[in-house]
């Protein structure tokens, strides 16, 4: 249990947040970016905040590095409140989503910036701006304007200098937007890497679900300047708290339905778009009658041309689409009463035996733990 | 490319011509051997050698460079300062207002200027001399150097300035290190421009002038009322080819610094 705990130091009552975020409130004006909110990171967390755009979460990342004053609240830095510190003087570093390289200085220069700032001996800066340019492999750059990289190279010139001052936090405004898909991915790992060789505490700010997935330890889904869900990505995933987070992350099929009650199986749920009864294993505490949600992952959607032997959790259609994904294919399946569903399927075999095509009428079928009841 | 139709080259011609004879003229006629101004006597740099000689003109030049040097340093300070506060502030109450404000010396005919700085002169008893033109050429020519810094701000990242603050540089620090460097080219295309409006003004510097400050343009409208010499010629080519040289090379180094943003 130990293990886990220093894996994941949010589960452990004992372990002190290392930023604490205290009924934080921002507004511009009448508006209000961020309301109320409550949020502590641990040390050595890769913490992603996740959201549509507007919805605070850059907000909060300049609130952290102190360019946004708070309205109400506070946020303290291990234990020590920093609400009021102007950012030149917080220990904290982040790197922007433009870069914001300074052009008129070589990578080593710009990299040297902030260890000049605090005045270290020449010969240590020297050292240092050479590790980092070992780290992010720019060693042959050192001499080159900024105007003379590339996207991913400003990029890794970006970190590199976040990171010269050794900060114990380091704020990540959408690092990899501007990146093409495949250095994307990339440079993902490499975050990852430096993250746990450096150990130092990351807060990334993304709009893009599936790169907070991969690098994150635990994410914080935001909408409307709150706090929805907060959780490690598989609880994010497989446990959302209500539709919105659901439908933002990932693919998912939503049936809405009426709470019959709870049975050997689980809860009951009489929808109207299928036939026979559909059941979860996870048990809520609902009245009958109540409306609720079954949402179900497409690739938890077993689809075939066969009737399934069980009883319940079958919906019949015809696929309407096929995405060929080559690794899987995605069925667009309409349902009797003209609702579309999503199912998944891995291509397993490479001639299909019981192949699927347009117009096949097709049985869906997920087993009563793959879906989640959501009230909300 | 296409081809120039003939009615395109004779517009152009026509045009240039309209613009520049009369420019060209005076330049050619300043190399006149003869005294007679319309009449070309052979080539020479006689009046140039004569101009040397003169002491009034020459007096008249070095209060000119005097005053642009000063007023055009000031008036790039303040309006350097006027171009980020602009930009800086964003949008409040009455931007609109504060920034046409800024702007309306501009269209202002010049002799509304030149009056009424002349007329707060005389209301504060202040003696007019090179000390009055000086704050009246500031007074004007700073708003376009507020125009050129504010274009250039307008293509400035703001996050640069952050990241300065980020890694630990004080807010004045940054603007020397970081913002100054980089608006530097805007900063200097500013400075010239003001210098060559200061050169060439004559207007604000008849009203604001006193005994002792005659400029360069005011000497020359002088001499003009007693009749045109070569003299003249000459040194109006010579104030033609620096304010040229200002003009041109405000612009190159204006062109540098959009292929650097790039």
């Amino acid at each position: 249990m130990s293990e886990l705990h220093s894996v994941n130091p949010w589960l452990d009552p004992s372990q002190k947040p290392y930023i604490q975020i205290e009924n934080v409130t921002k507004k511009f004006g009448d508006f209000t970016a961020i309301d109320n909110l409550n949020l502590d990171i641990y040390k050595n967390e890769f913490f992603s905040l996740l959201g549509p755009s507007g919805c605070g979460k850059t907000t909060l990342l300049r609130m952290l590095a102190g360019f946004e004053k708070v309205t109400n609240g506070r946020i303290l830095l291990d234990g020590e409140d920093i609400s009021e510190i102007p950012p030149h003087l917080r220990p904290i570093n982040m790197m922007f989503q433009s870069y914001a390289l300074f052009p008129h200085m070589t990578v080593e220069k710009n990299i040297a910036f902030g260890l000049k700032q605090d005045n270290l001996p020449p010969n240590e800066i020297n050292q240092r701006v050479e590790e980092m340019l070992q780290l992010v492999e720019l060693t042959d750059f050192a001499k080159r304007k900024p105007n003379q990289l590339s996207g991913g190279q400003s990029q890794r010139v970006a970190l590199a200098r976040s990171l010269a001052k050794r900060p114990k936090l380091l704020l990540l405004d959408e690092p990899l937007g501007a990146l093409d898909k495949r250095l994307r991915e990339q440079t993902q790992f490499e975050l990852m890497d430096i993250q746990e060789k450096l150990e130092v505490t990351f807060v990334i700010v993304t709009h893009d679900q599936e790169e907070a997935m991969t690098v994150s330890s635990r994410i914080g889904v935001m909408d409307s300047g709150n706090l929805i869900q907060v959780a490690t990505p598989t609880e994010i995933y497989e446990a959302p708290v209500n539709k919105d987070v659901a439908d933002f992350i990932g693919d998912v099929n939503i049936l809405r339905g009426i709470y019959k009650g709870q049975n050997d199986v689980g809860t009951q749920l009489h929808s109207d778009d299928s036939d026979s009864i559909v059941f979860a294993t996870q048990e809520v505490g609902a009245s009958t009658g109540d409306e609720m949600w079954f949402a179900i992952r497409p690739e938890k959607l077993e689809i075939s041309k066969k009737k399934p032997t069980d009883q319940y959790n079958i919906l019949n259609g015809r696929i309407e689409d096929i995405a060929y994904g080559g690794s899987f294919s995605t069925y667009h399946v309409r349902l009797d009463n003209g609702r579309i569903l999503k199912a998944i399927r891995a291509n397993r075999v490479r001639t299909e035996e019981h192949h699927l095509t347009w117009e096949d009428e097709v049985y869906l079928h997920w087993a009563p733990h793959s879906a989640v009841v959501l009230l909300s | 490319m296409k081809k120039f139709g003939n009615f395109n080259i004779a517009a152009l011609v026509i045009g240039f011509s309209f613009l520049y004879i009369p420019i060209i003229l005076l330049i050619l006629f300043s190399f006149n051997e003869s005294r007679l101004v319309t009449v070309w006597g052979g080539f020479s740099t006689k009046w140039y050698s004569e101009l040397m000689q003169n002491q009034g003109i020459k007096d008249a030049a070095w209060v000119t460079i005097k005053v642009a040097f000063v007023s055009s340093t000031m008036a790039t300070i303040l309006g350097t300062i006027a171009g980020l506060v602009m930009t800086r502030f964003g949008s409040f109450k009455g931007r609109t207002l504060f920034s046409g404000m800024i702007y309306a010396p501009m269209v202002m005919p010049e002799v509304i200027i030149g009056l009424s700085t002349l007329l707060m002169f005389v209301a504060l008893a202040v003696d007019r001399g090179v000390f009055t033109v000086t704050l009246a050429h500031i007074t004007f020519s700073m708003c376009y150097v507020a125009v050129v810094i504010q274009s250039r701000m307008s293509s400035y990242d703001d996050s640069i300035t952050e990241a300065a603050l980020d890694l630990g540089c004080t807010p004045f620090r940054t603007f020397i290190l970081i913002t100054l460097p980089i608006i530097l080219p805007a900063v200097i295309s500013g400075w010239l421009l003001s210098f060559t409006l200061s050169l060439d003004d004559l207007v604000i510097a008849s009203f604001t002038s006193g005994p002792g400050s005659t400029t360069l343009p005011m000497k020359i409208y002088s001499m003009v009322r007693l009749g045109v010499t070569p003299e003249i010629n000459a040194v109006s080519t010579i104030l033609v080819g620096l304010v040229t040289l200002g003009v041109v090379t405000a612009s190159i180094i204006g062109r540098r610094q959009k292929q650097q943003t790039i």
